[in-house]
């Protein structure tokens, strides 16, 4: 990466541990100036890493959170006939009625593209749109310009912003839109990686807590029948709260009593199997 | 660069597109690959779309760089690390020869200063090969390395420590559990499922009807009137029947599991069952035939709208269909036989159809299809004849 001037060089930000190989994957797709299609179970800090690159590059970031029933020139913009409806009815603002322009909002891939700095633009959770949705944007992304019909003017971008796309689903995107992304996934950290990431949140945790407190969770992730597996993030509150806890005692996790089990099981079918397995785990 | 890479991934079934390749040759024109870690990460976060294919990718990986390592030489001791590969390798001749790609004959004429020379001409000529030639150490002989016997560990030659060797990387193989179904995705039967879609007004009125809103105003002499509307979404229900018991089904898995791939992904509701040959009181959630069974009469609380899609070769012993005990099953036998469950489904769901793996050709040779294309509208399996199939349960009545 000798040719690029460092400021433009993700190296992880303060509240995230990023590992060499998600770095380098990083720095590829901003270089090569392609979205970034990023997959992987539920807390695997997916969201995290956009927010981790925006602080890093201190870029400005802006969240496109998908919903099923999201249009894609909802993300791109908006032209508000409400309001000029209104305005020309009542005439009591100060808006030009006859000027259509000012009655166009930007949605946040419009946004992206008319800011004067370069911005990190997260998608979050592509896969809950429909495959229209995917394709149709990727192409906006592509072109980075789209049109605004109604005032028959193309928005081309002033800085292209660094993409970064997550999706929860195991199902396959389109073939046009992986062709057009680079893809990642990220896989549950490893116990030794997850020591990081609470030591980053948590300085001065007592490294014996610690070292328990791993432990457990990765037995209790290992729990027969549960529908959602407590993640990082349960795992931190799960922390903080034993932390709290002025009567909590790290030998009790190794005897099997677990506090808190309701911070990492958020599903009451959930939580009755690991109340009823955790007190196997005692010995 | 790379170009056999490229296609040994392709072979190995890893949907690699020309596009991405010449992709991945601007990353590495960029300067942005330095070494063979590097590489590794680029070219599967630029080529692999799906962490399903990152096994495959690292194994291929591990084949075709297996004991090379791309050197870096800048400010490394390439002296030391050349010596103590050779010492490693000493032990192995054999493998040496093919590395180098010498005879082993002409190895043991050479004495220990000469391979090193030898070596270092080598590597000089991996570092221009870096930049547009196409010979490797390790892959510049035409046979690769074995898996077993020739360094486990991959061997560095030179570079700085980044923690572990892409190599090693590789041959972990941390993807393996992604690994497990891989169909070969065709984006055409995506295209053709497509078209099976129901539009229907779903949600809050949230959006302004422009003509009726103008309608309204006017009749309201000038005084706005806004209409709203709900907007339209698809609404489609599927339900997928799959034989996917016996050794007659199983030529047609992939093209199946590609189906239901792309079935999954295109509507949202879709309910999967599975049968053995054909269907009598039960049907089953779960691919094994055993824990989820749902009895065919219940199926007619379902919206008879939806529409029903079988897939199954409809081969079997003409009793099967037409006894009343031709279940294997024993807990089966209720009494009707299995024709009649067939038609009670036609009944149910009244546009329904029947995708036959096997060639329409072959369609007269066994009588049972013929029984049961009388019962169902009986389309191939292809993408033809799925394409036929949605415009059958599209059309209207």
């Amino acid at each position: 990466m000798h040719d690029q001037s460092n400021e433009s060089v993700f190296s992880g930000a303060s509240k995230y541990v990023l590992d060499e190989e998600l770095a380098k994957i990083v720095n590829i797709s901003i270089a090569l100036e392609m979205p970034l299609l990023l997959k992987g179970e539920p807390g695997t800090g997916k969201t995290m890493l956009a927010h981790a690159i925006a602080e890093s590059l201190k870029m400005p970031l802006l969240i496109l959170n998908v919903k099923s029933s999201l249009k894609l020139i909802d993300a791109l913009y908006q032209y508000d006939t409400l309001t000029r409806l209104n305005d020309s009815r009542f005439g009591d603002s100060k808006r030009d009625v006859s000027n259509i322009e000012e009655y166009i909002r930007m949605g946040k891939i419009g946004q992206s593209f008319v800011t004067d700095t370069k911005v990190v633009l997260l998608i979050d959770e592509i896969d809950k749109a429909d495959t229209d949705f995917q394709d149709d944007m990727l192409d906006v992304l592509d072109q980075m310009e789209f049109d605004i019909m109604e005032i028959d003017k193309t928005t081309k971008a002033r800085n292209r912003p660094v993409i970064i796309i997550t999706s929860n689903a195991k199902k396959d995107l389109s073939d046009p839109f992986l062709g057009r992304c680079t893809f990642h996934h990220i896989a549950f950290p490893e116990p030794d990686m997850m020591r990081q990431i609470v030591r980053v949140h948590f300085q001065d945790l007592d490294k014996d807590l610690m070292d328990v407190c791993i432990k457990v969770f990765y037995k209790l992730r290992e729990f027969q029948g549960i529908e959602k597996k407590p993640a990082t993030r349960e795992l931190l509150n799960w922390v903080r709260a034993l932390m709290q806890d002025p009567d909590f005692r790290s030998k009790d996790l190794m005897l099997g009593k677990i506090p808190f089990l309701g911070i990492l099981f958020k599903k009451s079918s959930d939580y009755q199997h690991a109340v009823q397995q955790s007190r196997r785990l005692r010995g | 660069m790379f170009v056999n890479f490229f296609y040994t991934l392709r072979e190995s079934g890893v949907p690699v597109s020309p596009t991405s390749f010449l992709r991945l040759q601007k990353a590495l024109g960029g300067g942005l690959v330095t070494s063979l870690n590097d590489f590794y990460t680029a070219a599967r976060t630029i080529l692999v779309k799906s962490e399903r294919y990152f096994d495959i990718y690292d194994r291929v990986f591990a084949h075709h760089f297996h004991g090379a390592e791309l050197p870096d030489f800048r400010g490394v001791d390439l002296d030391t690390a050349a010596r103590e590969l050779l010492d490693e390798w000493l032990k192995n001749p054999d493998a040496l020869a093919e590395a180098l790609g010498i005879s082993r004959e002409k190895l043991q004429t050479m004495s220990p200063e000469e391979l090193i020379k030898y070596f270092m001409d080598r590597l000089k000529e991996q570092n221009e090969a870096h930049h547009g030639g196409s010979r490797w150490i390790g892959t510049g002989g035409t046979s690769p390395v074995g898996h077993s016997g020739f360094h486990p560990g991959g061997m560095r030659v030179g570079g700085r420590s980044m923690g572990k060797s892409a190599i090693k990387v590789a041959l972990d193989r941390r993807y393996k559990d992604y690994s497990m179904e891989g169909p070969l995705t065709e984006a055409q039967m995506g295209e053709a499922l497509k078209r099976l879609r129901k539009m229907v007004p779903v949600g809050p009125k949230d959006r302004v009807n422009v003509e009726d809103t103008i309608r309204a105003t006017t009749k309201n002499a000038g005084e706005i009137e806004i209409v709203f509307e709900r907007s339209l979404r698809d609404r489609l229900k599927v339900i997928l029947m799959i034989d996917n018991g016996g050794w007659s089904m199983d030529p047609y898995v992939d093209v199946v599991q590609t189906l239901f791939n792309y079935a999954r992904s295109q509507f949202k509701d879709v309910k999967t069952f599975y049968y053995h040959n054909t269907i009598y009181d039960f049907v089953w959630e779960d691919p094994p035939r055993r824990y989820k069974p749902q009895k065919v009469e219940d199926l007619a609380s379902r919206d008879p709208e939806t529409r029903l899609i079988i897939v199954g070769d409809a081969s079997m012993a003409p009793y099967e269909l037409m006894a009343t005990d031709g279940s294997i099953h024993i807990e089966e036998r209720s009494g009707l036989p299995s024709i009649d469950r067939l038609h009670l489904l036609t009944k149910l769901f009244h546009r329904s159809v029947w995708l036959n793996p096997t060639p329409s050709r072959l369609w007269p040779m066994t009588r049972t299809i013929g029984i049961v294309a009388n019962i169902f509208q009986m389309f191939e399996l292809t993408l033809e004849g799925l394409d036929n199939a949605v415009t059958f349960l599209m059309r209207r009545n």
